[in-house]
């Protein structure tokens, strides 16, 4: 269990993790999101024992990261963001001095490293350099150490990034293979499909707080208006928004581009209303289109973003 | 459930960190061939030219000799300095980060850092000194081992200096100016490439308590079997001690502290 109790962490003024209090439990996918900046990273580190946590307390299967850095540490695997490892070493020699590093026992580590490395397609480039390697190679060599570590708490951050559609499924069955072993995993990730898909639960962070805890579905059902609806009008009309929030079940209406967007309870019985409204108004619907609301939705309104 | 890790003694995990600088180091052989290129050149067009010049000026006096331990000492003090390099470059790369994630403490990281850069500068200069000991004509195993001593002594303190100045200069283009400042000053202001006599005065007070003049007379000693007082080796050690034990200091404080904040 990793339990986060009010965690700040200061750079120079500036809080970059602001009060997180959270408990992720043993063998649970937490997926942890977030926008650019928002302190994911930070508290990876911070879990991590890289930085001192200014105040608060994080304990990892009841070590304290303050008090047993070096318990914790024994327990934890990053795969980093960006692949961070000496690129002028092999990617054979990477994975054979980590897991040494880590303390794989000698026995079973060279065929783990055969077997990941297999996995991945990767038993010729593993001679190369991996600086000659691509982008996508490089990143199944920083998630392949973490494979071949095994840890108690395996942390991922943005562990698809760069892979092709059957590398990504693979990085998700292998993650998911560690679950069943018994490791716990922190997933950071910008990519809501890839939360949705492999989180039990999922922690939204904006500004340095966690805004949100839930599972995907909880969340999602945290919405004001569960459904969306998206009307696409040869152009916008700027007093629809208004217009159409006179209606009781719609909770929000905004344009993004020529694009009218609802956000409402019982969709599929108002759309007709709502495009009656629409076209009494002028507008010359091009297509409508009603849908679920995304984690991505969800996301984007306990950030407070908007889609650029 | 997960299978038990496989614990680390601090002494593994030094030697892995060290294992490290030496992988590294193997792939870049052009480095070391480089380095070795300049020394011979130096060695045979250099120092030969100016011991033919000076033997006429002070018979007796066999300059090549006193030079080539000179050299040998010179290259493996700027070669120790790159470790504080090697800092800044790790952070940029946030290969520092990965490291310090790593199951060991801090300190033994500081350690294994400073010790890699040591034993890093040992392997480049090691067939140097070998070299230096087979033309000078003195193959004296214990001789030659003493001088590995000494230039792994010397490259410890040297590593823990660049490694103080790295923390406490923060800035990597500051660093690079600051750093070949401090490599020319106790290169040049001492006894390791012209004897000290020769120095101009002011600066021999200086030159006299220089790690690279303790180092050189020292290993002049072990190989040629010239004078060397106890006082060599004693600010040899002192040097190690202070900036060894700084360089350590800091640089726990900084990863302490929060890493590179």
């Amino acid at each position: 269990m990793i339990e986060f109790k009010d965690v700040w962490k200061r750079f120079k003024g500036t809080d970059a993790v602001r009060g997180i209090t959270c408990t992720i439990e043993d063998q649970e996918i937490f997926g942890l999101l977030g926008p650019n900046g928002a302190g994911k990273s930070t508290l990876i580190m911070t879990m991590s024992t890289v930085y001192r946590a200014t105040s608060g307390e994080i304990l990892v299967d009841g070590h304290s990261v303050n008090t047993e850095p070096g318990k914790v540490k024994e327990l934890i695997g990053i795969s980093f963001q960006d692949p961070k490892y000496d690129r002028i070493l092999t990617a054979r020699e990477i994975l054979q001095w980590h897991a040494k590093v880590t303390g794989v026992e000698k026995g079973v580590r060279e065929k783990r490293i055969d077997d990941v490395l297999t996995k991945f397609g990767l038993t010729f480039e593993a001679r190369k350099r991996t600086w000659m390697l691509s982008g996508g190679t490089k990143k199944k060599i920083e998630n392949a150490k973490i494979f071949v570590q095994r840890p108690k708490v395996a942390v991922f951050d943005e562990p698809t990034a760069y892979l092709d559609v059957p590398s990504r499924l693979l990085v998700w069955d292998m993650i998911d293979e560690l679950r069943d072993e018994g490791s716990t995993v922190l997933l950071a990730t910008n990519m809501m499909d890839e939360a949705d898909r492999m989180s039990d639960r999922v922690g939204i962070v904006s500004k340095g707080e966690m805004v949100q805890v839930g599972t995907p579905d909880a969340l999602k059902g945290t919405l004001k208006g569960r459904d969306i609806i998206e009307m696409t009008l040869e152009k916008p009309i700027p007093e629809l928004p208004a217009e159409m929030k006179k209606i009781e079940d719609i909770q929000d209406a905004h344009f993004e581009g020529d694009t009218l967007v609802l956000l409402l309870s019982n969709g599929r019985e108002l759309l007709p209303h709502v495009i009656n409204i629409a076209t009494a108004k002028g507008a010359k619907v091009q297509s409508v289109n009603l849908k679920q609301p995304s984690l991505e939705d969800v996301f984007l309104h306990y950030t407070g973003m908007k889609l650029a | 459930m997960k299978a038990q890790r496989h614990e680390l003694s601090p002494l593994s995990v030094i030697w892995l960190l060290v294992e490290r600088d030496l992988r590294t180091l193997v792939k870049s052989p052009w480095i070391l061939i480089n380095r070795t290129v300049f020394f011979v050149i130096q060695l045979f067009v250099f120092a030969v030219l100016v011991n033919k010049l000076v033997a006429s000026t002070i018979p007796g006096f066999n300059y090549f000799d006193f030079y080539s331990v000179g050299a040998v000492v010179s290259t493996i003090t700027s070669i120790a300095f790159i470790i504080g390099a090697d800092l800044f470059e790790e952070e940029e790369m946030g290969l520092l980060d990965y490291l310090l994630s790593l199951p060991f403490g801090h300190s033994l990281f500081v350690f294994g850092r400073a010790l890699g850069g040591a034993v890093r500068g040992l392997i480049y200069t090691a067939p140097m000194m070998l070299l230096v000991a087979f033309i000078d004509g003195y193959w004296s195993p214990a001789g030659i081992l003493g001088s590995y001593v000494v230039l792994f002594v010397l490259a410890t303190g040297i590593s823990g200096l660049s490694i103080t100045l790295a923390m406490v200069i923060r800035s990597e283009n500051r660093f690079d100016v600051v750093i070949a400042m401090a490599e020319l000053a106790t290169v040049r202001v001492s006894a390791a490439i012209y004897p000290l006599y020769y120095i101009p005065q002011a600066l021999q007070p200086i030159a006299a308590y220089s790690p690279v003049t303790s180092a050189s007379d020292l290993i002049r000693w072990a190989i040629l079997g010239n004078a060397s007082g106890v006082g060599n080796l004693v600010i040899l050690v002192l040097f190690v001690a202070i900036f060894f034990g700084l360089g350590s200091a800091f640089l726990f404080k900084r990863l302490e502290g929060g890493r590179f904040e």
